[in-house]
């Protein structure tokens, strides 16, 4: 019998879910074009072949020199030369190009006769991301030259080639991206984004967990009917819970088969933290849902939190450089616990020890949020005088 | 001579309206300034220092020592004690105690004895590329600062005196300037996107449900059937919300300018001129969504979604010049795209009109396009549509005091 109520009850539920369109489409849609959307936009995966303008005013053979090192070095694209300065800062100003590189007059001359001169090299800040990458590969490419100026220049001075060579190369500085060995965009961000999508659409359903009831005329029968409250919103909740780690699959079907982004920790121990991520996240939005006075409301507050969740998750700008406290507040929002989550078991797995913590404070929070939820319930005023 | 007086008494009816519905009033009046307190808060250090470093030092030698030391040096790193073995960065890295390394091998000063080439190798968590890049980037300058000493050195061992040493090595010298975003600030970077999404969102949802409200408790029909013309209506429901988001463009920008250090330049009229366009768009597009949507649980859901998608695809932090055409066609569509980046050439950049004129008439022209649809938009009654049973997107959804 009571097996039966609640098949009843969670088909009943699943029917309503299918007949909210507008639910129905978000669930199926929402998190699926924002994977799509993520993907497309971080297709070039690298900031490379940054836009790199040369303003020759030597036009010597070191000159030429100078560009053709630019011209192979890994990340900048040498896309125009002018031949003042004033066009290089309109162009730079157009946003054309992103990094200047002036070479003065007598550059040729002035190194030939071991004078000093200067190469200006000038970065479009407005960016930060090309900014950031157009200044290392800079910085890469100007100590390699001033290298081989250095050399050259000790050479003349009578120095030996070897020893020339071992004052300015005797010390190598090769680098590794650990957990991301190419630096690649896509595997930093287009998961996380699409998932931020999905919570927002998980947010939006749960949130009428309670209030999709107590906020329809049938409530008066349910009441009526004797049907307990536990089992009425613990089928409820199941549908949801269910559906819920259903739309993500897909997501992840694409993102770890398809895109094949990486997945340190392996299919099961992801899918498990989901699952108990979206019992957190359920458990806030059945919350807000009880203390709403009607859908929109209850929609209101749930993405009132869900929205800036992911910046204050610290999983883009890192929480290490938020103030203090904010780095202490930011962990009672569920996503926190999630984000940073996904980041450290896609990237790196570091072992159940660590993890467990994410685990735990998420359940935590799923008893906390269903359990204000019950209470507030329980000392609601319904059936309602209205 | 228009009559406004009926404009008036309509926005006066919504004012009324936005001040009896608290939650409304909170949306529009408190939580912008919520966002961008928080999101202030979350940029204010606005660049990224600190970041925590493992040295390796498996030479322990003078050397060595001065590797160390130059890392040490910087306030762009914090050396983290704890780790003193390579494992120790492995298992550091990977619960994110460290976000980067240096291994300087055993042979290092050995081989520098024997003018041997060595190598220090740099290790970077790529796993949040807001840290590996500028990680990459402080390496670069302390590699350079460090190879600089290193060579001076060397050289004063062969007997070149300070001047000579001096002379050799700043023969080529390259000056680096990072234009109108010297310090690399992230605040300045991304904060009046954030903002200028805040006020889209919260400029959407204020008048967004200035309609649907009306529907669902039927009084809609009333501005149907009354002889005020389509365009009153528009303009006096929209009114209060135009108001009150041009009172959030400008909070908003203030706050940005005073407390968080964002670089604000640029012509004053100019930013007005993009905060008026804006906000027209907004308030009309809501509008117009308004009026064709049934009800408010489904504009909210709807307007609560596209946030994220826009800003991400919109090329306002990732380079429009990276994403493919077919992407960036698509967010040419949206108000958001256009003003952001008018908004960040003119604010950042502190270019001139020529440089946003193109941005500028795009903006007109959505301006105009979405006004003209908002002022004219259909008054004609439809019968209800025989869609079978609906749950929430009828007319109604649940609402405890219905």
């Amino acid at each position: 019998m009571m097996i039966r109520q609640c098949w009843v009850i969670m088909q009943r539920e699943l029917f309503y879910m299918w007949r909210d369109k507008s639910l129905r489409n978000i669930l199926l849609v929402g998190p699926l074009l924002g994977l799509l959307l993520m993907a497309g936009v971080y297709s070039s995966q690298r900031i490379g072949n940054i836009s790199t303008a040369i303003v020759d005013l030597d036009k010597s053979s070191a000159s030429r020199q100078v560009t053709t090192d630019l011209k192979n070095s890994q990340n900048l694209q040498v896309v125009a030369y002018f031949d003042t300065f004033s066009q290089l800062e309109e162009s730079i100003k157009r946003g054309e190009v992103i990094v200047g590189v002036v070479i003065p007059e007598n550059y040729g001359k002035d190194i030939a006769l071991q004078r000093q001169t200067k190469v200006a090299v000038l970065i479009d800040g407005m960016n930060i991301i090309y900014a950031t990458n157009a200044s290392s590969a800079v910085l890469t490419v100007t100590r390699t030259l001033g290298a081989q100026v250095g050399i050259r220049t000790l050479i003349a001075k009578g120095i030996q080639p070897n020893q020339a060579q071992e004052a300015y190369q005797s010390v190598a500085f090769p680098e590794e991206a650990w957990f991301n060995p190419t630096a690649n965009y896509a595997y930093f961000l287009v998961l996380a984004f699409a998932l931020n999508v999905w919570q927002q659409c998980c947010t939006l359903a749960s949130c009428m967990t309670i209030i999709g009831e107590n906020g329809r005329r049938s409530w008066y029968q349910i009441r009526t009917s004797g049907i307990s409250l536990f089992k009425l919103f613990f089928c409820k909740s199941f549908v949801h819970i269910g559906i819920l780690l259903l739309t993500v699959l897909p997501v992840y079907f694409l993102a770890f088969v398809v895109f094949k982004l990486p997945l340190a920790c392996g299919w099961s121990s992801f899918l498990l933290f989901t699952l108990i991520f979206i019992l957190a996240l359920h458990g806030l939005g059945t919350m807000m849902s009880s203390l709403s006075p009607n859908a929109v409301n209850a929609s209101r507050y749930g993405m009132i939190i869900a929205l800036p969740s992911f910046l204050l998750s610290g999983f883009t700008w890192p929480l290490q450089a938020m103030p203090q406290w904010l780095q202490h507040v930011v962990w009672i929002l569920p996503q926190t616990w999630f984000f940073q989550g996904v980041s450290f078991l896609t990237f790196k797995n570091p072992g159940w020890g660590f993890v467990s913590h994410y685990f735990l404070a998420l359940s935590l929070m799923a008893v906390l949020f269903y359990s204000v939820a019950a209470l507030r319930l329980m000392v609601s005023d319904f059936p309602h005088k209205g | 001579m228009i009559d406004v007086k009926q404009i008036l008494n309509i926005a006066h009816y919504e004012i009324m309206r936005i001040f009896r519905e608290r939650v409304l009033l909170a949306i529009l009046f408190i939580v912008p300034l919520l966002y961008a307190s928080m999101f202030g808060l979350v940029y204010v250090s606005a660049i990224l220092q600190h970041v925590p470093l493992g040295i390796v030092d498996l030479d322990h030698s003078q050397e060595s020592r001065a590797v160390v030391s130059a890392f040490e040096n910087t306030p762009n790193f914090q050396v983290i004690p704890q780790v003193s073995t390579y494992a120790d960065l492995e298992a550091g890295m990977k619960n994110g105690l460290v976000r980067a390394g240096v291994v300087i091998p055993a042979d290092y000063s050995q081989k520098l004895a024997q003018h041997q080439l060595t190598q220090i190798l740099t290790v970077y968590d790529g796993s949040n590329l807001i840290y590996g890049f500028n990680t990459r980037k402080y390496f670069q300058q302390v590699l350079n600062t460090f190879s600089a000493e290193h060579t001076a050195a060397y050289l004063s061992g062969l007997g070149m005196t300070k001047q000579e040493i001096v002379n050799v090595m700043d023969t080529v010298s390259y000056s680096m300037q990072v234009w109108y975003n010297p310090t690399f600030s992230y605040a300045t970077f991304i904060y009046i996107g954030l903002v200028l999404m805040t006020l889209q969102q919260i400029g959407l949802l204020g008048v967004g449900l200035t309609v649907t409200r009306e529907k669902e408790e039927n009084s809609w029909l009333q501005f149907l059937c009354a002889a005020v013309p389509q365009w009153k209506i528009f303009i006096g429901k929209a009114l209060p919300y135009f108001i009150a988001n041009f009172f959030n463009f400008g909070l908003l920008l203030w706050i940005a300018a005073r407390f968080v250090n964002v670089k604000i330049e640029g012509s004053v009229g100019l930013i007005l001129l993009l905060g008026l366009l804006f906000d027209l768009i907004i308030v009309s597009v809501g509008f117009i969504v308004s009026v064709y949507f049934p009800n408010s649980l489904l504009v909210t859901r709807y307007f609560m979604l596209i946030s994220v998608p826009i800003f991400v695809a919109s090329g306002y932090s990732w380079p429009s010049t990276h994403i493919p055409a077919v992407i960036n066609t698509l967010l040419r569509t949206m108000p958001y795209t256009w003003m952001a980046e008018a908004f960040r050439l003119l604010t950042v950049k502190n270019l001139g009109f020529e440089y946003i004129a193109d941005k500028i008439m795009v903006l007109i022209l959505m301006a105009a396009a979405t006004t003209f649809f908002a002022l004219t938009f259909s008054k004609r009654r439809k019968p209800p549509a025989q869609i079978g049973p609906v749950v929430n997107s009828a007319l109604d959804y649940p609402n405890k005091n219905f």
